[in-house]
C-alpha cells in the first residue's frame, strides 16, 4: 500500500468520524436550544393566561392562532405537580397538516375551580432550522472531504516528488561506476536530510568498495609472489640432480597443482576485470581470421584424440577486445575438445551474426547452471570458470550465448546482434 | 651475458640467480629501488630483469631512468600484475618484454636470451651449439652446415631448448611456451611428445648427436651427454 493511500485513508476516516460527531453534537445542541426557546414561549403564554384570568376573572377564549393552540378543561384531581412540557403533534389548521409540536400542560385557578390548560406550539420552524443547519453542516463536510482528497492527491504527490526522485537515483546507483547520487533541490528539511544521508551512505559504500577492491588487488598480487617462488623453486629443484621415477611423479603433481592455482587465480582476476569493465581495448576485426589462427593453434589437440573438424567460416566483423575474443574462443573450442570422445567431431560455423560451435561429447547430462562459476561435470579437468568467463565476455558486448543439446551434440551459439 | 636482477622477493631472486649463473653468465642483483638505481647508473648490462613493485619506488620509474640514460640494456619486466595497462605502460616505456608471475625459469631464460641475442647481434641472430647452427631471424637450422627443415613448433622448441641448455625443461613450460598460457587445457601434455620425437629424429637423421633426453617423465633436457 502506498504511503499516500494509507495516509489518505486514515485522514479521511478521521475527518469523517469527527465531522459526524460534530454534526450530532450540533444537532443535539441546536435542538436543545430551540426547544428551550419554545418552552420559554410556552411559559410566557402560560403567564399571560394566568394574568388574564386574574385580571378578568374568566378564562381567555380557547384561541386558535396560526402557530399556537390553547384549550381548557375542568380538572378534578390532584393538581400538585401538573406542569409538564411534552412533544406532540400539531394540526396546522391553515394547511390542514400534521406538524410536530411542543405542548405545555399546566393548571389555572379560577373561582376556586381548577382548569387544565394545554398550550401547543408548532415546532415546524425550529425543525426547519435544525434541518438547514444539518444540511449546511453536511455540505461543508462533503466539501471538506473532497478538498482533502484533492489536496492529498495533488499536493502530497507534489510534496513527495523529491523523495521519488531520490529513490530513482538510488535505484540507478552502481557502486562500480563510482558516480555520486545527485542532490535533488528541495525546500523540505526532511528530504534534504534524506538527500544528505543517501549521499553519505553512497560515499561510504564507494569507499568500502574501493578498499575491498584494492584489498583484493593487493591480495592477489601478494598471492602471486609466493606462487612464483614455489614455481621457481620447483624449477630449481628439478635441476639439482637425479630423482627416482616416483619422486619425478610427485614433482609432476606439484607442478600441476601450482599450474592450476595460478591459472585459477588469473581466471578470477579476469572475471573481476570484465565485470568492472576494466578491459577497454575495443577494436574492429574479422573473427574469421582469429578462428583460423585458433584452429591452427589447436591442431595438435584435434589430432591427439582423432577429432574430425568441420569448419565453415564466413567473414564476420566484430567490435570487441581482441584479447577477450581470444579467451572466448579458447574456452569454447577448448571445451569442445576437452569434453569430446575419441574420434568425435567438432563443427565450427561462423556467419555474419552468429558463431556456432558444436561437438560430440562424453557427457550427455546437461547441467542447468552450466554458465555458473565453478560448475563443472565430475570428470572435467577444467576449473569450471571457462564458461562463466565466456558468458561475462558475451554480456560485456551485448552478445548472447546459448547452450543446447540436440541430437547427441552439444551446441554453443554466440549471437552477436542479440540486441537488434 | 651480464644480467642484473632487480627483485625484492628473496626466494625468487635466489632461484633466478641459481638458474642463470654458469655458462659464462655474470649475474648481479638489487633488492630495492636505491640499490637498483646505483647499479644501473654505474654499470652496463646485457639484460635487466625488473620487478615492478619494489621497496622504495616503482619499477616503471627505474625503466624510465634507464631509457633517459640512453642505455642499450635490454629490459624484461617481471611482475605479478596481470593487467593489460601495466603491460602496455611497460612496453611503451621501452621494455623489451613483459613476463607475468608466476613463470617458469626456462621461459624467463628463453626470453632473456632472445632479448640479448636481438641486442647484441642485431641482424645476425644466430645460436651455435656444437654441430647445430640456428639462424633465428631467418628461421633456418643447419646441422653440420646441412639445412634441416623443421616445422614452426619444432623450430620454436629447438630455440627454447638451446636457451635452456643442460637444464630440465618441464612439459608444462614447453606447452605454455608453444601454445600460450591462456589455453587452459588438460594437464596432460603428452601431445608435446610428438613434437619432441620429430625434432629429435630430424636432428639425428641430419647427422647430429642425440642431445635430447626425457627426465622422470616431467620434462626434457637438452645438452651434452
Amino acid at each position: 500500500m502506498r504511503l499516500s493511500d494509507k495516509y489518505n485513508r486514515a485522514n479521511l476516516f478521521t475527518s469523517l468520524i469527527v465531522l459526524i460527531i460534530t454534526g450530532i453534537v450540533y444537532y443535539v445542541v441546536i435542538h436543545f436550544i430551540l426547544t428551550e426557546r419554545l418552552d420559554r414561549d410556552l411559559a410566557v403564554e402560560e403567564n399571560e393566561i394566568r394574568q388574564y384570568t386574574n385580571t378578568y376573572k374568566k378564562l381567555p377564549l380557547p384561541a386558535s392562532y396560526i402557530d399556537q393552540q390553547i384549550s381548557f378543561k375542568v380538572f378534578n384531581g390532584d393538581t400538585t405537580n401538573i406542569r409538564e412540557f411534552t412533544y406532540t403533534t400539531y394540526l396546522n389548521p391553515k394547511d390542514n397538516e400534521v406538524e410536530p409540536g411542543r405542548m405545555l400542560i399546566t393548571t389555572v385557578q379560577l373561582n376556586g375551580k381548577v382548569f387544565l390548560a394545554t398550550i401547543t406550539k408548532s415546532r415546524v420552524e425550529s425543525e426547519d432550522l435544525v434541518r438547514i443547519i444539518l444540511l449546511i453542516t453536511l455540505g461543508v463536510t462533503m466539501i471538506l472531504l473532497i478538498a482533502l482528497i484533492f489536496v492529498n492527491r495533488f499536493l502530497l504527490n507534489r510534496l513527495w516528488q523529491p523523495f521519488f526522485t531520490i529513490l530513482n537515483r538510488m535505484k540507478g546507483f552502481e557502486v562500480a561506476k563510482m558516480e555520486n547520487i545527485q542532490e535533488v533541490p528541495t525546500p523540505i528539511d526532511e528530504f534534504n536530510e534524506l538527500n544528505k544521508s543517501v549521499n553519505e551512505m553512497a560515499a561510504k559504500v564507494k569507499q568500502d568498495y574501493k578498499e575491498l577492491k584494492s584489498f583484493t588487488d593487493n591480495a592477489s598480487h601478494e598471492m602471486m609472489t609466493p606462487l612464483a617462488v614455489i614455481n621457481s623453486k620447483l624449477d630449481s629443484l628439478l635441476q639439482t640432480g637425479s630423482f627416482s621415477q616416483p619422486q619425478g611423479a610427485l614433482l609432476e603433481d606439484i607442478y600441476h597443482a601450482t599450474g592450476r592455482l595460478s591459472r585459477l587465480h588469473q581466471s578470477l582476476l579476469l572475471l573481476a576485470k570484465i565485470e568492472n569493465h576494466l578491459i577497454a581495448d575495443v577494436q574492429h576485426f574479422d573473427l574469421k581470421e582469429l578462428i583460423e589462427a585458433k584452429i591452427r593453434q589447436f591442431q595438435e589437440l584435434f589430432e591427439r584424440i582423432d577429432l574430425h573438424l568441420e569448419s565453415t567460416l564466413e567473414n564476420c566483423s566484430v567490435e570487441m577486445s581482441r584479447y577477450l575474443a581470444d579467451i572466448l574462443l579458447n574456452n569454447l573450442i577448448g571445451n569442445a575438445i576437452r569434453h569430446n570422445h575419441h574420434s568425435g567431431q567438432i563443427k565450427i560455423k561462423l556467419s555474419k551474426d552468429q558463431l556456432i560451435i558444436s561437438n560430440t561429447g562424453k557427457n550427455k547430462q546437461i547441467q542447468q547452471n552450466l554458465f555458473d562459476r565453478f560448475s563443472k561435470s565430475a570428470e572435467s579437468e577444467g576449473m569450471g570458470l571457462g564458461l562463466a568467463i565466456s558468458k561475462q565476455i558475451c554480456q560485456l558486448y551485448g552478445f548472447e550465448i546459448i547452450y543446447e543439446y540436440i541430437g547427441e551434440e552439444h551446441f554453443f551459439t554466440v549471437q552477436f546482434n542479440s540486441k537488434d | 651475458m651480464k644480467i642484473l636482477i632487480i627483485e625484492d622477493e628473496q626466494g625468487l631472486l635466489e632461484s633466478i640467480l641459481a638458474y642463470f649463473t654458469g655458462e659464462g653468465n655474470i649475474c648481479e642483483y638489487a633488492t630495492d629501488f636505491i640499490q637498483a638505481s646505483e647499479k644501473i647508473a654505474l654499470y652496463n648490462y646485457d639484460c635487466i630483469l625488473l620487478d615492478l613493485g619494489l621497496p622504495g619506488g616503482e619499477g616503471l620509474v627505474l625503466l624510465d631512468k634507464i631509457k633517459k640514460m640512453k642505455k642499450r640494456d635490454g629490459v624484461l619486466i617481471i611482475s605479478a600484475r596481470h593487467s593489460l595497462d601495466d603491460r602496455l605502460a611497460g612496453l611503451d616505456l621501452g621494455a623489451d618484454d613483459y613476463l607475468v608471475k608466476p613463470f617458469h625459469l626456462s621461459e624467463l631464460k628463453a626470453r632473456v636470451s632472445a632479448i640479448v641475442r636481438r641486442k647484441n647481434f642485431e641482424g645476425d641472430n644466430v645460436i651455435v651449439f656444437n654441430e647445430i647452427r640456428v639462424d633465428v631471424s631467418a628461421m633456418n637450422v643447419y646441422v653440420k652446415e646441412k639445412q634441416v627443415f623443421l616445422t614452426k613448433k619444432e623450430f620454436d622448441l629447438l630455440v627454447y631448448f638451446l636457451s635452456n641448455k643442460h637444464k630440465v625443461v618441464t612439459k608444462n613450460a614447453m606447452a605454455e611456451h608453444l601454445w600460450g598460457d591462456e589455453m587452459d587445457l588438460s594437464d596432460d601434455f603428452d601431445f608435446i611428445y610428438t613434437h619432441v620425437k620429430n625434432l629429435k629424429k630430424k636432428l639425428t637423421e641430419a647427422g647430429g648427436q642425440d642431445y635430447l633426453r626425457s627426465v622422470y617423465g616431467i620434462g626434457y633436457k637438452f645438452g651434452d651427454l
